[in-house]
Order: structure tokens, then C-alpha cells, then sequence
């Protein structure tokens, strides 16, 4: 099937993905991959579980190298660049496992996530008080609704507020594309349409990538749908018209009944 | 020239009894992940027994046998009822192990003195050969040691490649909740393991107390080499200690014999350099 | 706790006022100097969650800088003025510990006990082999403390006010750095360090500013150690001072940086007075069975397990209170 088109060819690509592979030893977790992804744009990817689309978000962020393709952020060939990098040159990501620092309080947390992305390394002596930065991580915990938590360590949050602390950071400075790695797990239903309210509400320009399990938060959310099978990248297309396709029926929609 | 081959033959006896002494230490630390800070002070009491026993009744073998037994007693003792509890809390067992190295170098130290000792050889390893095309002078017990790291490695080898125990470890390594689940006793294997490690040190003390002398220090000094040669060749893989053996042991005799002021700085740069580019040793496996 | 901490330090302001030279040398001095090497450690540990060998290595070489750089016995060195002497130690101990950072940045737990203690002997078997800067096994002997802004470092008081003096200013520049961007980016790297980058941060430089950080703060101490003791060999930076070391730090708990000064003083008191009602000759044995014993029994330390004792107690009354405004309430 051929990779169809979803939107204005003129506008800015934030992403560029080509040939993506990633082998571990003889497996191959990503295999060829190729996606574009427009400024602005909101795509879901859809597949079932060992499909590589966490191992595609680690090799984005470069947690893991690549074997094999290039990855372009904001146009500039990224592949080879550390983790922290690309973070600086816009690129953000919540981890599906919540990964963050226990003995940390959210206020720190949101503090280094500001001052992290800023570049503006090494500090040494402590922030003054009603600094910036402070500001910019109120503002961050006002977002992720952690206002009230914000002198509570990490490690004694719910699962819920460190999902909700996770998104906070991804947050942080001036992101230009985010990957949301199924920020609704382990979220009770009242929670998710909070979630929802909080994807549609994110600035314009960004752009996102979101794997989600939850069909009618990935729909409701995104503008495009990528489906992903073995580590290929097997279709693209508006939300409809993929749910409806035989592919995503035989290997996702059939595996919810 | 020829104190090049000779130096060489040096490093290569040295070699020999680092690689004896680190295959117990990283046999240990492949299957349990204990870093066992007492392995050096065990390769001292195999010593001292060994030293007795050979005083007693003069049989050399026996003296190697007994060395090697009571440290696998000890080891056993030790990990069956103190290492054992804390399964899992490396570093509270790293802690353990050094607190008992302390306390056992003291008791060494109280019961056989500071002085230094030489245990007596066979009469056919006294004296030395001359070694054609060099022609020159080599003693027969250094010659042998060579032969003997080469039976221990082959003989593990052959333990771990081939016998069921040696799967069990090979399978541990890897994934020990595994082992558990498989339904192994986990805890016998690993008394058995830490026994062998053990014994293996008591029984480079003898060869070592045999081929040169012990004093207190030599404790330190094998423990620091041990851990030297594991972290070059590779934590947990006993062919890493071999390459690791011969790298530290050509490297120390070599820079005796040219730079005697700053031998221990080729040790170190192998060291460094193989934590630059390899973090997990020539021969390890990247830790997940 | 700063109530506490401040506490303690006006009691060891006027304490000398009550106490023997003995006491004020031996015990009080020799304590706070022991305490800022162990607290180069527990910095690490807690923070970082790497156990460091190295902190005797870089006591070792802010002490041998400036036995190289003061008046000495040994007739080796050049003679500088004390604060440069000072400058240039601390110096060499930040660099030293950036460099033992820089080798063991991907270590962690058991792994960095072994990469730091193969450093530190390195450094022992240079020192011993070297005689054109380390002078050998013998070292350095017959160094002074200097006269420090119109006041003899050498008066056993006023070494007793400037050992107390630099450890405040250490637990200060911890609680500082701690609190500091970068400090939070090494307690990061110790929770998550992929986190750590995923937030744009570089985690090599943090853990390298980390180790730098403890070598400053080790050659605070290392500085100290040189002027009480006068002199300084390969015997300080070998394997038995290594072990004391880590030895303090687990007997006053690494969870505070007061444990490290709390292991001090109980090591030193052990050292001077419990040894004599065994025998000197196995103080080894008995600080073996110490170490041992809270290893097994209180892994958290002296200072761990009074806090964690505490915090059970309250614990205990926050219930107790719970329950009695439960039953006010039901009635």
C-alpha cells in the first residue's frame, strides 16, 4: 500500500525520518523506516505491543543509536547527535514507564528541566528565589495540574501525578516536537479525558507524536494515524480512513475484542 | 634481547598466578555479582595452611589440596551463612566481604606472625633448566606454574562448557530469577560456586608461597591484581581473565625491567584505556 | 535540624575552654579533619550513589601539593606562600577528582568500588616509586602550618578554630552545591540518567563536576591533615586509610552529611580509648567487627538509624493523634 499524502505539501517539516533501522543482534526492532512529520501536526501511532514504536521514540531521542538511516529535527541532520542535543534543538519525550528522579521534589524536577534545556551550564550556586526559572516551572506544574504538589518528592507521587509530572517536563522551555510514549496508561477513566483536554490544548505549531493504546484518545488527538507492525512502518492516513482498513483490523482492532 | 625473552617468561609466570587467582574472583562475581574484597586474604590462609601442611608432611600436592580446601571450606562457610542473607544487596556485600577480609588478615597476622615464608618445593621442581635457543637459566617451578594456570583454565573450561553445573552457571549469568524459577536451588549452587572461587585462591597461595614467598601484603597485592584483571578482561568471564592476566602480568614485569619507577603507570594506562573505550572489559558484556 | 546543626557547632566553638590538649588535638581535631575526608564520601554516595575509594587519593594529593610547596625536612619542593600553596592543593584535588571522574563515569555500585579503589592504589604504588616529586615510601616530614594572617597555624587552638572553621564551610558548600542546579542534576543522574539527558542535560559533565566537587571538599581535609600531622608518605594514601575511610562513613550513615563527622568521632574514640581495653595490636579485628556488625545490623549508620528511629516515633504519634481525632469525631 502506498504511503498516502495527509496534508499540505508546503508546510515545515519537524521531522524527518529515513530508512530508520534498528537491529538487536538478528532482531530487527525497526526496520526501514520512513515518516514525515509537518510542523503542527498531531500523528498517532498505532500497533500492537512489540510493534517498535517505543524503540522508534528511543531512537528519535537517540537513547538508543541507530544501525542504520538518518533523523532530521528542524532540518538538521540529528542522528548522530547525544540525547541532550537534540533535546536542546526542540525535541522532548515522556517515557512510558514513568522515569524520573525519586528523591527529587516535583519543584526541583521542573527547575532542572527549565534550567536544562536552557543550556545554561554549569550552575553552581543555587537559583535565587522568584527567579525566572522558578516562574517558568510554576507555570510547568500549572499546566500538569501539580500546583499544589510542587514540594512533594517524586517518589511518593501517585501514578497518575508522575504521568501528569512526565508530560510537565516535556513541556518545559520551548519544545517543537513531543512524543507522548502512552501517557494514558495505568490512568483511571475519569483521568483520561483530562489527558485528552490537555493534548488538544497544546500550542498550535507543536508538533506530536503520540503512541497511545487508548483508541478514542489516539483518535480524538491526532490528525493522523501511523500503523506499525514488526518494525515497519506498514500505513499512514487520517484517523477514519485507517481505522476502517482490513491491515489495522487484522492486527490491532481485532486483538481489542 | 635475551632480557627481553626472559622478562617475557616472567610476565608470563606472573600471568599465570594473577589468572589463577581472578578466575575464583570473577567466577564468583559472574553468577552471584558479589565483588568479594576477601579473596585476597583467602589466598593468604591457603597459604599458611598449605605452608603447614607441606612442613608436616612434606608432600608439596598435599599442601595444594589442603590450601585449596580450606578456603573452600571458609568460602562456604561464608557465603552459606553471611553472604547468603543479603542476596541481591551487592553493595552490603561488598561491605561484608571487606569488613571479614579485615578481620580475617588480623587473625593471620596474630596467629602467624609478620614474617615471610617460603614453602618448600618437590625436589623435582628445585633448581632450574636451561632453556634451549635462549640458553639461558630458568627456574622449573616458574616453568610449571605456566603449565599449571593452563590445566586450571582448561579444566574450567571444560567444567563450564560441558558438565551440568557448568550450564547452570553459564544459565545464572545471564538470568538468575530464572535459575529460581527453573526451580534450581539457587542457594546450593551458589555455596558450591563461592566454594570454588575460594578454593581456587587457597590454592594460588600455595603456588605462589611455593614459586616466590607470602608475608602479610601479599593479600592486597593479589586482590588488587584480581580486580585489575577483571576489569580489563571483562567482569565475569573467565577467558576475559586470562587476557586480562597476561595484559596486567607482561605489563607489570615489563615496566620493572625498562622503567622501574613507573611500572605501575602501564597497569594503570591499560586500565584507563580499556575503561574509555570497552566500560565492560575486552571480553565482558555490557551490563543492561 | 539547622537548630540542631547550629547547636552543635556553638558547643565545639566553646568546648576547648573544658577540655585537655590531648582531647583538643587527638580526639576534637583529628575528628573534624576525618570527618570532612569521610564527607567528601557520603557527598558521593548519597548524591551521586557511587561508593568512591578514591577520597584518601585525593586527601593524598592536596596533602602532598603542599608539603611539595611548604617549608619541609626533606629538601625537595619548592617553597610558596602558604595561600598560594593552599590555591594550588585545592586546585590539584578538584583536577584530581575530575579525573577519577572522568574514568569511572559509567560506573556505578559495585563497579565503582572496584574502578576507584585500582585508582587509588595506583596512585600508592606511584607515590612509593617516585622519588623526584612523591619522594619515595618515606615521603615528606617536618612540615610546618604556616602563619596565617598574623596568627600561628601551629597553636594548637587555633588549628582547633580553623579545622572547625573549614568543616562548617564544607557542610555549607555541600548544602549549597546540593541545592544547586547542578547539584539537583547529580542527584538526577543517580534516579534516571537517561531522564537526565531526555531533559537536555549532558550526564558526563555532572558526574565529573560530582568527583570534582568531593575532591575539593577531600582536599580541604588533605590540606588540614599535612599541617596536624607534619608529615605525609605513601602510608597515607595506601590501602588502610582507604579503608577507615569508608569504614567512618558506614558507621555514621551516609543519608546526612552530619554522619560523617558522627563516624569520625566514634572511629577516632574506638581508635584511642576502646582499643586500649583489648589490645592494641588487633585494633584491625575490632574495627573489623564493628564495621561488620552495623553493616549487618544498621546498614544506615549511627546517625541513619537515630533519624529513622525518630521518624518512627512520630510516625507512631501522627497515628496516635489520627485515631484519637477519629474517635472524637465518631463520638
Amino acid at each position: 500500500m502506498p504511503l498516502t499524502d495527509g496534508s499540505a505539501s508546503n508546510q515545515r517539516v519537524a521531522l524527518n525520518l529515513k530508512g530508520v533501522t534498528r537491529r538487536f543482534g538478528s532482531f530487527v526492532a525497526v526496520d526501514n523506516l520512513n515518516m514525515t512529520i509537518k510542523t503542527g501536526e498531531r500523528r498517532a501511532i498505532l500497533g500492537s505491543n512489540g510493534a517498535g514504536k517505543t524503540t522508534l521514540f528511543n531512537l528519535i531521542t537517540g537513547d538508543f543509536p541507530l544501525s542504520e538511516g538518518s533523523i532530521e529535527i528542524e532540518g538538521v541532520e540529528s542522528s548522530t547527535l547525544p540525547t541532550h542535543k537534540r533535546i536542546q534543538a526542540g525535541l522532548r519525550r515522556t517515557y512510558q514507564h514513568a522515569l524520573l528522579f525519586d528523591s527529587l521534589s516535583v519543584r526541583d524536577t521542573l527547575l532542572l528541566a527549565v534550567v536544562g534545556i536552557h543550556n545554561k551550564w554549569p550552575l553552581f550556586y543555587p537559583l535565587k528565589k522568584n527567579s525566572k526559572y522558578h516562574e517558568k516551572a510554576e507555570a510547568l506544574a500549572k499546566v500538569a495540574g501539580l500546583s499544589s504538589k510542587m514540594d512533594v518528592l517524586v517518589g511518593a507521587l501517585s501514578h497518575g501525578q508522575k504521568r501528569q509530572l512526565e508530560i510537565g517536563i516535556a513541556l518545559s522551555g520551548d519544545p517543537k516536537i513531543v512524543l507522548f510514549d502512552e501517557p494514558a496508561a495505568g490512568l483511571s477513566p475519569a483521568e483520561r479525558p483530562v489527558l485528552t483536554e490537555l493534548l488538544l490544548s497544546l500550542p498550535k505549531k507543536l508538533s506530536v507524536i503520540l503512541i497511545e493504546h487508548d483508541m478514542d484518545i489516539a483518535l480524538e488527538t491526532s490528525n493522523i494515524v501511523s500503523v506499525m507492525h514488526n518494525g515497519k512502518h506498514l500505513l499512514e492516513g487520517e484517523p477514519e480512513e485507517v481505522v476502517h482498513s482490513d491491515i489495522v483490523r487484522e492486527i490491532y482492532v481485532g486483538k481489542r475484542q | 634481547m635475551k632480557l627481553f625473552f626472559i622478562v617475557f617468561l616472567n610476565g608470563l609466570t606472573l600471568a599465570s598466578l594473577y589468572f589463577i587467582t581472578a578466575c575464583g574472583f570473577t567466577l564468583i562475581f559472574g553468577l552471584m555479582r558479589t565483588v568479594n574484597m576477601a579473596h585476597g586474604v583467602l589466598l593468604l590462609l591457603g597459604a599458611y595452611i598449605g605452608y603447614e601442611v607441606v612442613e608436616m608432611t612434606g608432600f608439596w600436592v598435599l599442601g595444594i589440596i589442603a590450601g585449596g580446601l580450606s578456603c573452600a571450606l571458609v568460602g562456604a562457610f561464608l557465603q552459606a551463612f553471611i553472604l547468603g542473607r543479603y542476596q541481591g544487596d551487592e553493595l552490603r556485600q561488598t561491605l561484608i566481604t571487606i569488613a571479614i577480609s579485615i578481620i580475617l588478615a588480623d587473625f593471620l597476622l596474630w596467629a602467624w606472625g609478620g614474617l615471610t615464608y617460603q614453602i618448600s618445593l618437590p625436589e623435582m621442581l628445585q633448581g632450574g633448566i636451561r632453556l634451549p635457543l635462549l640458553n639461558v637459566g630458568y627456574s622449573v617451578v616458574r616453568l610449571t606454574l605456566i603449565g599449571m594456570a593452563i590445566v586450571v583454565g582448561v579444566l574450567l573450561w571444560l567444567l563450564i562448557a560441558k558438565t551440568k553445573l557448568g550450564i547452570i552457571i553459564r544459565a545464572g549469568v545471564d538470568d538468575r530469577e530464572m535459575l529460581q524459577a527453573l526451580g534450581f536451588e539457587i542457594k546450593k549452587i551458589f555455596i558450591i560456586v563461592f566454594a570454588m572461587g575460594a578454593a581456587l585462591a587457597g590454592m594460588a597461595g600455595v603456588i605462589f608461597g611455593s614459586a616466590l614467598s607470602i608475608s602479610p601484603g601479599t593479600d592486597i597485592q593479589f586482590l588488587l591484581s584480581s580486580l585489575v584483571v577483571v576489569i580489563v578482561g571483562g567482569m565475569g568471564s573467565v577467558g576475559g581473565a586470562a587476557l586480562g592476566a597476561l595484559l596486567i602480568g607482561l605489563a607489570e614485569q615489563y615496566g620493572l625491567a625498562y622503567a622501574p619507577t613507573y611500572g605501575v603507570v602501564f597497569t594503570f594506562l591499560i586500565m584507563v584505556t580499556v575503561l574509555a573505550f570497552r566500560p565492560q572489559g575486552i571480553l565482558g558484556r555490557a551490563e543492561q | 535540624m539547622s537548630r540542631t546543626l547550629l547547636l552543635i557547632v556553638v558547643i565545639l566553638i566553646i568546648l576547648p575552654a573544658f577540655i585537655s590538649d590531648f582531647w583538643l588535638n587527638q580526639i576534637l581535631t583529628r575528628s573534624i579533619i576525618l570527618g570532612i575526608a569521610a564527607l567528601s564520601l557520603t557527598f558521593l554516595t548519597t548524591y551521586l550513589g557511587v561508593v568512591s575509594f578514591a577520597q584518601i587519593t585525593l586527601a593524598g594529593v592536596a596533602g602532598y601539593t603542599i608539603a611539595y610547596f611548604s617549608p619541609n625536612t626533606t629538601g625537595l619542593g619548592i617553597e610558596l606562600p602558604w595561600l598560594f600553596a593552599v590555591a594550588l592543593a585545592l586546585l590539584f584535588s578538584t583536577l584530581a577528582g575530575a579525573f577519577v571522574g572522568a574514568i569511572a563515569k559509567k560506573s556505578v555500585g559495585i563497579y565503582s568500588i572496584m574502578i576507584t579503589l585500582a585508582i587509588s592504589m595506583a596512585f600508592f604504588y606511584f607515590t612509593r616509586q617516585n622519588y623526584s616529586i612523591f619522594n619515595g615510601w618515606t615521603g615528606f616530614s617536618g612540615i610546618t602550618a604556616p602563619v596565617a594572617f598574623g596568627v600561628s597555624l601551629e597553636d594548637s587552638l587555633v588549628f582547633y578554630y580553623a579545622t572547625l572553621l573549614s568543616a562548617t564551610a564544607a557542610g555549607y558548600l555541600v548544602v549549597k552545591f546540593t541545592s544547586s542546579p547542578l547539584g539537583l542534576a547529580v542527584q538526577g543522574v543517580k534516579d534516571a540518567a537517561r531522564r537526565v539527558r531526555a531533559i537536555g542535560i549532558p550526564t558526563t559533565p555532572v558526574i565529573i563536576a560530582a568527583y570534582a566537587f568531593s575532591g575539593f571538599i577531600a582536599g580541604m581535609s588533605g590540606v588540614l591533615n599535612v599541617w596536624q600531622q607534619e608529615r605525609i608518605s605513601s602510608f597515607s594514601v595506601g590501602l588502610g586509610p582507604t579503608i577507615d575511610l569508608l569504614i567512618i562513613a558506614v558507621i555514621g550513615g551516609m543519608r546526612h552529611p552530619l554522619g560523617a563527622f558522627i563516624g569520625a568521632i566514634t572511629y577516632v574514640l574506638i581508635d584511642t580509648f576502646v582499643i586500649d581495653l583489648f589490645s592494641r595490636d588487633r585494633f584491625n579485628m575490632i574495627i573489623g567487627l564493628v564495621l561488620l556488625f552495623i553493616v549487618m545490623a544498621a546498614p544506615q549508620g549511627i546517625l541513619g538509624s537515630f533519624l529513622s528511629a525518630q521518624k518512627r516515633i512520630r510516625k507512631y504519634d501522627n497515628n496516635a493523634i489520627k485515631r484519637k481525632i477519629k474517635n472524637d469525631c465518631e463520638i
